[in-house]
């Protein structure tokens, strides 16, 4: 394999793929190998992400909107300038997709969901991140609350077919608890949970109408644990050396039905 | 047509819209970009209105150089940073002056039905993470701007910084985590500023 690890320097040009998303999976084999053995690069890769995802989730805040009257002076030079009239053929949809894919969040995000999410970010922060199990929560969290704005709820999915998708893509099994009418629960999609670096397998369910998250993850977090503190409940627990989380809007009546119903299924 | 698939014209558009004219509105959309990304350049309101204008009389000037079919956005950060460069260059200024401008917009903007605790949160973090931003070094902060806030590629933004593709990744990854380091010290004070409300 051209990618093995062999010194911690050979992450410094890899941890921002790794974090983004971006590296192949090869790559990403090697450096999960690699941060699974070294906690200080374990530690890295957790603050680039963490940075990213603050970063990332502030971006309307931290974007100017230029003075009216500069925008009048700009506007101005392109009038006076003679522009060639240029002829060739291109792709526009390239060129309008620069502008649709600027800022998604800034576009659609509605004030009450940009708050959560914010405050979600600002959970992790304030709470800590020594406790690997509250920025978890956290992170899935706001992981769901994306997830769900960003997909149509009233798609389904099959459970042997993303499960089979997901051992083919991501190289590690999980089992899909599949849509259960007599429960009111429907599979609505399986992705790469982004917020944990696609580390986590986020199962996504609508339950009585509602959305409802599972998330496996490779590895034990720590105890297991129930974590209210986004305006959302997390509970995660453990399991034959994996992590499993369910994250559902606000507090329902009984939620721990529907958990003991995944426990059942998903192990 | 530059900005169009089809040879008629775009809908919506007046009648007599050019090519240079699509070309211009095209540019004219990513003015609030580039003045944010100015701003973080020269941390100046004046010298980022002035590299904005020098980059826009530029990109209008060498539009037929633009690529179609490309982003317009990551070739105008390049003429942005190039001008940046060249602006330093010459006139051996380092302004320093951090944008208080910016950071007082923050603390204003606040939403009305958070509870003072959330404000206080929110505020104090929108403040911490203006401030840490801009204590990074230049190569850092212009890494994670781009990556993490104009969302360019890094090969785009090794067009923009003028550095190899490899140094692109080393700086976002460093630059990210020199933030989070200066977030975290300043963790501890927005605790305390929470705990005692």
């Amino acid at each position: 394999m051209t990618d093995d690890i062999r010194r911690c320097a050979d992450l410094d040009e890899r941890l921002a793929p790794y974090v983004d998303g971006e590296s192949t999976p090869d790559a990403r084999r090697s450096i999960d190998a690699h941060l699974a053995a070294c906690p200080p690069c374990r530690k890295h890769a957790e603050s680039e992400s963490a940075a990213r995802e603050i970063v990332q989730q502030h971006r309307p805040m931290l974007r100017a909107a230029a003075p009216e009257s500069l925008r009048a002076r700009c506007s101005a030079l392109s009038n006076l300038q003679s522009i060639p009239i240029l002829n060739q053929q291109s792709s526009v949809a390239n060129q309008s997709s620069i502008a649709n894919r600027q800022s998604p969040i800034r576009r659609w995000l509605p004030l009450s969901l940009a708050a959560t999410v914010l405050l979600a970010v600002v959970g992790v922060f304030l709470f800590g991140l020594n406790d690997r199990v509250e920025a978890l929560a956290a992170s899935l969290a706001i992981d769901h609350v994306k997830c769900f704005k960003t997909t149509n709820r009233a798609s389904t999915a099959d459970s042997g077919e993303a499960a089979a998708h997901w051992q083919k893509d991501q190289g590690w099994p999980i089992t899909v608890p599949q849509t259960e009418p007599s429960e009111q629960l429907r599979l609505v999609d399986v992705r790469r949970c982004i917020s944990t670096n696609g580390r986590a397998a986020h199962m996504m369910y609508t339950w009585r109408g509602a959305p409802l998250s599972v998330y496996v993850l490779q590895g034990e977090a720590g105890a297991d644990r129930v974590v209210d503190r986004m305006g959302r409940e997390a509970v995660i627990w453990c399991a034959n050396r994996r992590t499993y989380a369910v994250v559902a809007d606000g507090h329902p009546q009984d939620l721990s039905h529907i958990v003991d119903y995944m426990k059942s299924r998903v192990q | 047509m530059a900005f169009n698939r089809s040879p008629g014209r775009p809908r919506g558009a007046p009648p007599g819209d050019s090519d240079a004219e699509q070309f211009a509105r095209a540019a004219l959309s990513h003015v609030d970009s580039l003045y944010g990304t100015a701003l973080r350049l020269t941390r100046r309101a004046a010298d980022a209105e002035d590299l904005v204008q020098d980059t826009y009389l530029k990109a209008f000037r060498s539009s037929h150089q633009f690529e179609r079919g490309t982003n317009l956005k990551a070739w105008l950060f390049t003429i942005l940073h190039n001008t940046f460069r060249n602006m330093r260059r010459h006139d051996g200024r380092n302004p320093v002056e951090v944008d208080s401008d910016a950071v007082d917009r923050a603390a204003a903007d606040i939403d009305g039905a958070q509870s003072p605790e959330q404000i206080l949160a929110r505020g104090t973090l929108d403040a911490d993470l203006q401030a840490a931003l801009d204590a990074l070094p230049d190569a850092f902060r212009q890494a994670v701007w781009l990556r993490d806030v104009e969302e360019l590629s890094y090969a785009e933004m090794a067009k923009v910084l003028d550095i190899p593709i490899g140094t692109v990744m080393s700086r976002i990854s460093r630059g990210r985590r020199a933030l989070f380091e200066a977030l975290q010290r300043t963790r501890g004070t927005a605790e305390q500023r929470v705990a005692s409300r």
